[in-house]
């Protein structure tokens, strides 16, 4: 996820963000076959550099530059159903990244208030 | 005045009328029924969320107020997703409020084609929406909060050119917040919600929230009420069972995707049931302009044009996204990625919905999620690929720089003279990310039971007491924004209900 958006010039990164909360809500509220879309395009995101950078190594252990090259040429991908499982990745790491009150900040747009997630129940 | 949401214990009740599912079409019957005398009780699979209670962020939003995540897919070559609320209100507490009367060319090829909707059924239908209009405070979007994308919108428009105009909404006094597809806070969007479902509790009807209906009863070929558990919004958990018989008749209004699944799973028999899927796909071609558009501030929705609605069948909107939503819809990764995003505030999105021929199917997903077969033909393709190549001319002739088509395979952005790339861009819509949110049939009406699952009235063929009064039962596309048709179409067949 700090691959799609890290920091700039303009932006906070997401690892400027509390990236680790983020993805224990996100397991503990989303929809089970969201996480598990979510868990396969991770994996297969670390397992494929070889075919997208030329080096025999995961996702992790790539140079940051690399990280970025492998991640952009998955998300240009001429096969669809590679392009796919990370458009998750990419989208899931967007609402957090897009939602932050800095980044928000920077587009002119205030803070958001916390979501409630309150209902009634009587 | 009786809100029951998620319990532990069991409940029974009995009532004349059961409604299955509050949205645009439930909370309509539901409403209608009840003003005509009757004990209704109304179903909701989702929580009831108060303008208090709604999220900001798109991530609440899928969270609080989007059907399963928003993880409904319509599958054919290309994966697209689906979009629906599941709460009470339905998907008017997630939607613009656009409200379109239903176009007399419909109507009419409808009662050509399959014997529906004679002349005093149509006036029936637009007498039902001249009075929704009044009710629900239809309203052109006010000048002051239309907002620079809409206003550059109708710009555009005139300059290329052709017909346009500002977007008349179930919205009284529109603010401008730019936050209807979360909720509006501001209590100005008419959301149902907000308006027929409280009607419906105080004219003594019941409204089960956190409560999806899981069977309807049947007796022989008489629906006779509805069984399902409670089920606690946040952790899923299951609570109490709840039984709600109906005297007079079980009325399914739970949408498109989720209607047909529940009747096939009570033994409802029709061999063309979650048959006739269609949909509205759409997409948008982002316009960037030197000056800030700020998208975000105006009404969601403000502009529309309903010129091509017939030829070549499709209808343009402005639609404004926040800026996590945009994020993962630019294309490129890392540093550039971030860097395109510093464009946001001189963007300005507009979209094409397709008015598709294809047709698809509604399936049960293995995991209860939506799951639509449903596959683009080329000659919408071409549809996709006319009206988004008119949204860039657009987005031009209002003076933008340039624009981001969001076509795989084409460059990221291009200029005035490279609108004929999209115009000859990939048929294949594996290319393309489109979003359905306009759905009709999987149990459409048709006079003929071989050649449709309900009647005119939304009876379900072959059944006694049961009535499908949601998008499910309209027959075609209509080319304009369904909701006014649906609450009309809900509207029409209460009344048959209480005649009989
Ligand atoms: C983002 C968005 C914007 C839109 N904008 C517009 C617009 O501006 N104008 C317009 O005309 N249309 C708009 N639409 C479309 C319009 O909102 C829908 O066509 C309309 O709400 C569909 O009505 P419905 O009654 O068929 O279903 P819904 O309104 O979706 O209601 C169905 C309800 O049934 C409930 N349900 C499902 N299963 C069960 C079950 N088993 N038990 C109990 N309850 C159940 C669901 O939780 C839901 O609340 C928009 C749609 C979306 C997604
Ligand atoms: S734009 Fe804002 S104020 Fe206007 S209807 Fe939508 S949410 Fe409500």
């Amino acid at each position: 996820m700090v691959t799609f958006y890290p920091r700039s010039e303009q932006f906070p990164g997401i690892e400027d963000m509390d990236l680790d909360a983020y993805i224990a809500q996100y397991r503990r509220e989303c929809a089970p076959l969201m996480w598990a879309g979510f868990v396969l395009g991770t994996v297969f995101f670390h397992l494929t550099p070889l075919f997208t950078v030329y080096l025999p190594l995961p996702a992790y252990a790539l140079s940051d530059e690399d990280r970025e090259r492998h991640a952009q040429r998955l998300v240009s991908h001429p096969i669809y159903y590679v392009r796919q499982p990370v458009f998750l990745l990419k989208m899931v790491a967007g609402l957090l990244w897009g939602a932050d009150p800095a980044v928000r900040a920077r587009l002119g747009l205030a803070p958001y208030p916390a979501d409630p997630g309150t209902w009634r129940t009587s | 005045m009786t809100h029951i949401a998620f319990r532990e214990d069991d409940l029974a009740l009995e009532v004349d009328y059961v409604v299955v599912g509050s949205g645009a079409g439930g909370a309509t019957a539901a409403n209608a029924l009840a003003r005509g005398g009757a004990t209704v009780a109304l179903i909701e699979a989702g929580p009831w969320r108060d303008p208090a209670d709604y999220p900001s962020s798109t991530y609440g939003a899928m969270r609080d107020l989007f059907d399963g995540w928003g993880v409904g897919i319509a599958k054919g070559r290309a994966l697209w997703p689906i979009v629906q609320a599941s709460c009470v209100g339905g998907t008017t507490v997630i939607n613009c409020a656009i409200c379109v009367r239903t176009p007399e060319d419909v109507l009419l090829g409808w009662e050509r084609d399959l014997g529906v909707g004679a002349k005093a059924w149509r006036e029936g239908l637009w007498k039902h929406q001249e009075a929704l209009e009044v009710e629900l405070c239809a309203e052109v979007v006010p000048a002051a909060s239309a907002g620079r994308s809409n206003l550059l919108a109708a710009k555009g428009a005139a300059a290329v050119p052709y017909d346009g105009h500002p977007m008349t909404r179930y919205v009284k006094g529109c603010a401008g917040s730019g936050q209807c597809l979360q909720g509006c806070k501001q209590l100005k969007k008419q959301s149902l919600n907000l308006q027929f479902v409280p009607e419906v509790m105080a004219l003594g009807g019941t409204v089960l929230s956190c409560a999806p209906a899981e069977r309807v009863l049947l007796e022989g070929r008489r629906a006779v009420g509805v069984t399902g558990r409670f089920r606690e919004p946040v952790t899923r958990r299951k609570g109490g069972r709840f039984t709600v018989r109906a005297r007079k008749a079980v009325v399914v209004a739970a949408s498109v995707t989720r209607t047909a699944p529940l009747l096939a799973a009570s033994g409802v028999k029709h061999p063309l049931l979650g048959a006739g899927f269609r949909a509205h796909p759409g997409t948008g071609v982002i316009g960037v302009y030197d000056e800030d558009v700020d998208m975000n501030v105006g009404a969601t929705q403000g502009w529309a044009s309903v010129q091509y609605r017939v030829e070549p069948g499709m209808k343009l909107e402005t639609l404004s996204i926040p800026p996590e939503m945009i994020a993962s819809r630019l294309a490129g990764a890392g540093a550039e990625l971030v860097a395109r995003m510093g464009d946001y505030r001189r963007m300005a999105m507009w979209v094409v919905a397709v008015r598709a021929e294809a047709v698809g199917r509604v399936k049960r997903g293995v995991f209860g999620e939506v799951s639509v077969d449903y596959g683009f033909a080329d000659a919408d393709m071409r549809r996709l690929r006319k009206g988004l190549a008119l949204l860039a001319r657009t987005h031009f002739a209002a003076g933008a720089r340039r624009v981001i088509p969001g076509i795989y395979g084409l460059p990221y952005d291009l200029g005035p003279d490279q609108v004929g790339l999209i115009e000859e861009g990939p048929l294949d819509p594996r290319a393309y990310i489109l979003i359905s949110s306009h759905l009709f049939g999987g149990a459409t009406m048709d006079r003929d039971p071989a050649r449709g699952v309900c009647d005119e009235y939304g009876r379900v063929h072959g059944y006694e007491g049961l009535v499908v009064a949601d998008a499910s039962v309209i027959p075609t596309t209509l080319g304009v924004n369904p909701q006014h048709t649906i609450m009309a179409l809900a509207r029409t067949f209460a009344g048959r209900l209480l005649d009989a």
